[in-house]
């Protein structure tokens, strides 16, 4: 608009990153899913994976780095939205909770036939890496603080060996309790430990796919203190969330 | 204004004892479907009159302060702290007393409809995709082809379990239904008054025969029902008076002697 | 062409949402035309069963989804509340324009499930274990178009209240906010907390179809009313999600045309909205009256239910006290508004006998259910957007719509509707059970099948009409004067229409002493 000459110039913004984003999910996860699972098509879940996962990757790097880039004119409301999104977060994990209460309540046997027993000492170890991890990537962050990229960097990754390890922890754990024969589908309690364990070690990949996100440019020498302060929240979320599995899960 | 409050109060805290009060007398029939209309009835009264004197004072504020000129301006009230918390509490209260009669007359009939009266004939049903099984208990069993038979005057308690998906066993005569899922026994009781055939049909949605779930209630006098349920069976040695006690013993012959069921 | 499609800017992510969700009306709005002349008689006329299913569960999931959740919480939040408040932008434009596209791409899987094999056929609620282990439809694609939409929402939430609470103009305090902005922010708490319960639900629905698990199989240990419990913990708070803003559109166009105050402002805010954000989360029980729940939790959600009742009508007091003593103009918003004083009273109040366990037990999914949210939410809400696009269409577009055809179009609308479900109304009560392709046992229901089917043909030409002026206005339409109502509030009195990027040359300095909703001064 020429007519307007204020203190802040305005033109009219645009990203191509967001779109691109959800293009990618269009395809990767209803198409794909649907191909596969609904139609048992995998050729064609294939093809839909194959346009959907670049799409997202692009996505998404586009945007951090949009997003690293204008990092100076940054307003400091994502701290705060954040915070709100993760509300909603804890709301899944409690329905979840929440069907597993309302499953195990109305039973009178639990857990039900068929349940093999489940080892205390990987989730023992599973906590051990996690909590840990929280305090890592603290250090990550003081450092950053005080101008240390290096160092930084260090911790950053020393935090994401933690978060891998944890997962790797999972998989195992999960490999073994399958080869006994305790399956997605087995009973109601395979069916609530899978689910909530599962969605919970999807957050930490996720967590970690956010710090890959923050790695990248920290790698170039750039950050956004933004992304850093997020990340570090998001995942002291997840490390909370993991007590309440924990103890509902495994110790209950 | 806080008159009115008090005096809307008033009617229904009356009211509650009124409904507590006028029960029906010890060994009547208590004929939940009756009743139903009774507080229906009411209801539409109640809710009639509240839209109509929201709906009127809205119409008569539309009509009568139009724009007459163009620089004209609202003159709505300001109101002091005071004058604002009583248009917040003083309708607060009166609604609050109007749901509370709503809620104790609802409740009342909820009883009514809930609690099964001693002796009623029990009747399995199951439900599935997409037909239904009504076992009377004596290995007699009938579908919706056939329907529901009942007697005239004795009510009928359903045990109902679906073998598949959700339904719902709705006989719009009585005003009663509930769900029957996988799973679970649910309930519900009737009194059929008259004699005649009343539609049944599902009423959770159940896939592509959903509206094809239906079939009658067919209500015959008791005297007929007996007979049907239990027909003279010479060969077993029980005295008809004992028919219910035997009921179980005398299942296979009397399923012998009926018409195949289904 | 490219700041368009890949805009982050709030008025065209606004319009683009706009669009979106009127052609989802579109599409909804023909599926009922289909499914009203299916049962313009008992017997299958024109459409197997397994097709109207799907058109059911179309038009239900569509209007309720794709329509009405972003036409009010997309559409009108988007473009107004910035102007509203003062603000450039929202918090994170390009959130925002992820939410958008994951809305249409959510449509966009909408409609690819008409084109698909073994379309899903679950209607709206998708209970289990229909949906979950005896329908042949490809549930898939309802619970991916559940999460989208329901991401796209949530990030919607974070944007919006993260606006608000930061991006006011300097001096805008709570009290100075327009009503339609603490709808909003009443409507987007809900989403926030609420929608993540139902993402849950469909993901469980999801896992026990395709991955096995036995959260909704009773021989496994699991439980079938689960789901139900769950679903209804978002879908009964997500009617305030679509009641809440209506009622924000209906205080402000009332506040402007009438030149008027918002009566009781505070109360209606604390008490209307936030009330019903409050008890609204308390009543889920009231969609399974019938279900097998215990009893004493069907009889407590009843008396919750039932107090529902106090915040509605303490907004529906102020907004028949904003026209006392008003001084008002008739526009084409102010037509539908006015229709719907009416329209919310019969919605409303025909959901108290709902509300009541015992007559539910009767009126439970029967067509009574049908006309009840039909009125609240398919008229008095969908009247809502229709006014909210006329009232702001010259600040949208710079444009003037012509009058008189938009008042043709809502008389006809408004004759139509009522047509359509004052019938459904009385043979909901006498036993039309919903969802029935047929209703070969009821055939002395056929003559009000019938005039309803009539109505459904009136609506449909008056939204001809209707989407024909919006368009041609936009086009050809004279000049907008700057501010047509005469309106005080920010959008109208420091923006040019349509405003351009950025949206405020300056940002307003705002005084204690003003109001958005105060004329007496002017
Ligand atoms: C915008 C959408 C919307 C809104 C606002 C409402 C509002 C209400 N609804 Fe409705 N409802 C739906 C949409 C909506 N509903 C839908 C979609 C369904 C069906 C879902 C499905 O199964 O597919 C449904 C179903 C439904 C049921 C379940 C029926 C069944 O399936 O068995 C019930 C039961 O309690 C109910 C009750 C109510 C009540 C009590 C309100 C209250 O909020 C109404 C409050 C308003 C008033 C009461 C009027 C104004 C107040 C006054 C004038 C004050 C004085 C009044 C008194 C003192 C009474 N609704
Ligand atoms: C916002 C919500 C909303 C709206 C607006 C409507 C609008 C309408 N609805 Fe709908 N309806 C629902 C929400 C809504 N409905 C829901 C949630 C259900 C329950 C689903 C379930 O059971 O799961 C339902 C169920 C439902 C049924 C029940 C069927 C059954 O149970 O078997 C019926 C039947 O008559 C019906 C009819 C109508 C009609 C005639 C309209 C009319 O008002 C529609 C008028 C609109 C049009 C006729 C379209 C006009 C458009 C054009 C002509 C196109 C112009 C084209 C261009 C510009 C390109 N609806
Ligand atoms: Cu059985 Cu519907
Ligand atoms: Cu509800």
């Amino acid at each position: 608009m020429a007519e307007g000459h204020g203190h802040v110039e305005h033109h009219w913004e645009y990203s191509y990153y967001p779109l691109i984003a959800v293009a990618g999910i269009f395809f990767a996860l209803p198409l794909g899913f649907a191909s596969y699972f609904e139609y048992g098509n995998s050729m064609l879940a294939t093809i839909f994976l194959g346009i959907g996962v670049p799409l997202i990757v692009i996505g998404v790097a586009g945007w951090t780095a949009e997003g690293v880039a204008n990092a100076h004119r940054e307003p400091g409301y994502a701290m705060t939205g954040l915070p709100i999104f993760i509300v909603s977060e804890t709301m899944i994990f409690l329905s979840l909770f929440a069907s597993y209460w309302m499953l195990r309540l109305t039973t009178e046997v639990w857990p039900p036939a068929g349940t093999p027993e489940i080892g205390l000492t990987i989730p023992l170890i599973m906590t051990v890496i996690l909590v840990s991890s929280s305090f890592t990537y603290h250090a990550g962050e003081l450092k950053l603080e005080a101008g240390d990229m290096g160092g930084f960097k260090t911790w950053l990754l020393i935090t994401m060996v933690l978060g891998a390890a944890f997962v790797g922890c999972t998989v195992y754990e999960y490999s073994h309790l399958i080869h006994e024969g305790f399956v997605f589908g087995t009973n109601a309690k395979s069916t609530a430990f899978y689910s909530i364990t599962g969605f919970h070690a999807s957050h930490v990949t996720a967590g970690l796919g956010i710090f890959i996100a923050v790695l990248i440019p920290a790698l170039a020498g750039k950050v956004s203190h933004t992304l850093v302060k997020g990340a570090g929240l998001y995942w002291h979320f997840v490390d909370v969330i993991w007590f309440f599995v924990v103890s509902q899960i495994y110790f209950w | 204004m806080n008159k009115r409050s008090i005096l809307l109060g008033t009617v229904a805290a009356a009211s509650l004892f009124a409904i507590g009060a006028g029960d029906a007398g010890a060994g009547a029939l208590n004929d939940h479907t009756e009743h139903w209309k009774e507080l229906w009835g009411h209801v539409l009264l109640d809710i009639g009159g509240i839209g109509v004197v929201f709906g009127l004072v809205a119409s008569y504020f539309l009509v009568s302060y139009r724009r007459t000129r163009d620089d004209e301006v609202g003159k709505g009230p300001k109101f002091s702290f005071a004058q604002s918390m009583a248009w917040a509490l003083i309708p607060a209260f009166v609604f609050m007393a109007d749901d509370f009669y709503l809620a104790a007359s609802g409740w009342k009939l909820w009883n009514d409809q809930r609690i099964v009266p001693e002796g009623a004939m029990e009747v399995k049903l199951t439900g599935r995709m997409w037909s239904w099984d009504f076992d009377y208990g004596n290995g007699k069993v009938t579908t919706n082809e056939e329907g529901l038979i009942v007697p005239q005057g004795k009510p009928v308690v359903m045990r109902m379990k679906s073998e598949d998906a959700v339904h719902s066993f709705f006989i719009p005569e009585y005003r009663i239904k509930e769900d029957l899922m996988p799973g679970r026994v649910t309930y519900l009781w009737f009194l059929p008054k008259d004699t005649g055939e009343y539609v049944f049909t599902c009423t959770e949605f159940c896939g592509t025969n959903h509206s094809n779930m239906w079939g009658k209630v067919k209500v015959i006098p008791a005297a007929e029902f007996d007979a049907w349920l239990n027909p003279p069976a010479p060969e077993v040695a029980a005295a008809p008076a004992e028919g219910e006690a035997m009921a179980e013993g005398a299942a296979p012959a009397a399923e012998a002697a009926a018409p195949a069921g289904h | 062409m490219k700041e368009w499609i890949f805009t982050t800017d709030h008025k065209r992510i606004g319009i683009l949402y706009l669009v979106g969700s009127i052609a989802a009306f579109a599409v909804a709005g023909l599926m009922a035309l289909g499914i009203r002349v299916e049962l313009m008689a008992p017997g299958t006329q024109f459409i197997e069963p397994d097709i109207y299913n799907v058109m059911l569960y179309f038009h239900g999931a569509a209007m309720i989804l794709a329509f009405l959740i972003p036409g009010l919480t997309g559409f009108l939040a988007n473009y107004l509340i910035p102007l509203m408040i003062g603000a450039h932008d929202v918090a994170f434009p390009r959130i925002n324009a992820f939410s958008v596209w994951l809305f249409w791409f959510a449509i966009v899987l909408a409609l690819l499930s008409l084109a698909i094999p073994n379309p899903p056929d679950i209607m709206w609620t998708g209970y289990v274990p229909y949906s979950s282990q005896y329908s042949s439809g490809n549930s898939s694609f309802y619970v991916f178009t559940v999460h989208m939409l329901g991401f796209s929402s949530i990030l919607g939430a974070v944007n919006f209240l993260c606006t608000v609470i930061f991006m006011r103009a300097p001096g805008l305090g709570w009290m100075q906010l327009n009503f339609f902005v603490w709808t909003i922010l009443g409507a987007f708490v809900i989403q926030l907390i609420f929608i993540p319960v139902l993402a849950a639900a469909v993901t469980l629905l999801l896992f026990d179809k395709y991955f096995g698990t036995a959260f909704f199989v009773p021989d496994k240990g699991g439980d079938v009313l689960l789901y139900q419990n769950l679903f209804w913990f978002y879908s009964h708070p997500a009617v305030y999600v679509i009641l809440l803003p209506a009622i924000g559109v209906f205080m402000d166009v009332i506040s402007t045309m009438a030149r008027n105050q918002v009566f009781n402002y505070k109360v209606a805010v604390f008490g209307g909205v936030w009330g019903v954000v409050l008890l609204g989360s308390d009543v889920w029980v009231h969609h399974l009256y019938t279900s097998g729940m215990a009893d004493w939790i069907r009889i407590g959600m009843m008396v919750t239910t039932l107090l529902i009742s106090i915040p509605v009508g303490l907004l529906i007091i102020s907004l028949v006290g904003t026209l006392y003593r008003g001084s008002i103009q008739f526009s084409t918003a102010m037509w539908y508004t006015a229709a719907s004083f009416w329209l919310i009273l019969i919605g409303g109040l025909t959901g108290i006998p709902l509300a009541m366990t015992s007559l539910t037990l009767h009126l439970a999914e029967t067509y009574f259910v049908m006309a009840h949210f039909h009125f609240i939410m398919g008229i008095t809400a969908t009247f809502a957007v229709f006014a909210g696009v006329y009232h702001w269409f010259p600040k949208m577009t710079g444009k003037m719509y012509n009058e008189s055809l938009g008042k043709l179009a809502m008389t006809l609308n408004f004759i139509g509707v009522n047509l359509i479900f004052w019938p459904l109304f009385v043979i909901g009560v006498e036993g039309m059970p919903r969802r029935y392709q047929d209703y070969q046992m009821f055939p002395q229901f056929e003559v009000s099948q019938w005039w309803s089917t009539i109505g459904a043909v009136i609506v449909a030409l008056s939204t001809i009409l209707m989407i024909w002026n919006w368009i041609s206005g936009a086009i050809w339409g004279p000049k907008a004067p700057a501010n047509p109502w005469g309106s005080v509030s920010l959008e109208w009195t420091h923006t040019q229409s349509p405003p351009g990027p950025g949206n405020f040359k300056e940002i307003p300095k705002i005084s204690p002493d003003w109001h958005p909703h105060e004329y007496s001064k002017a």
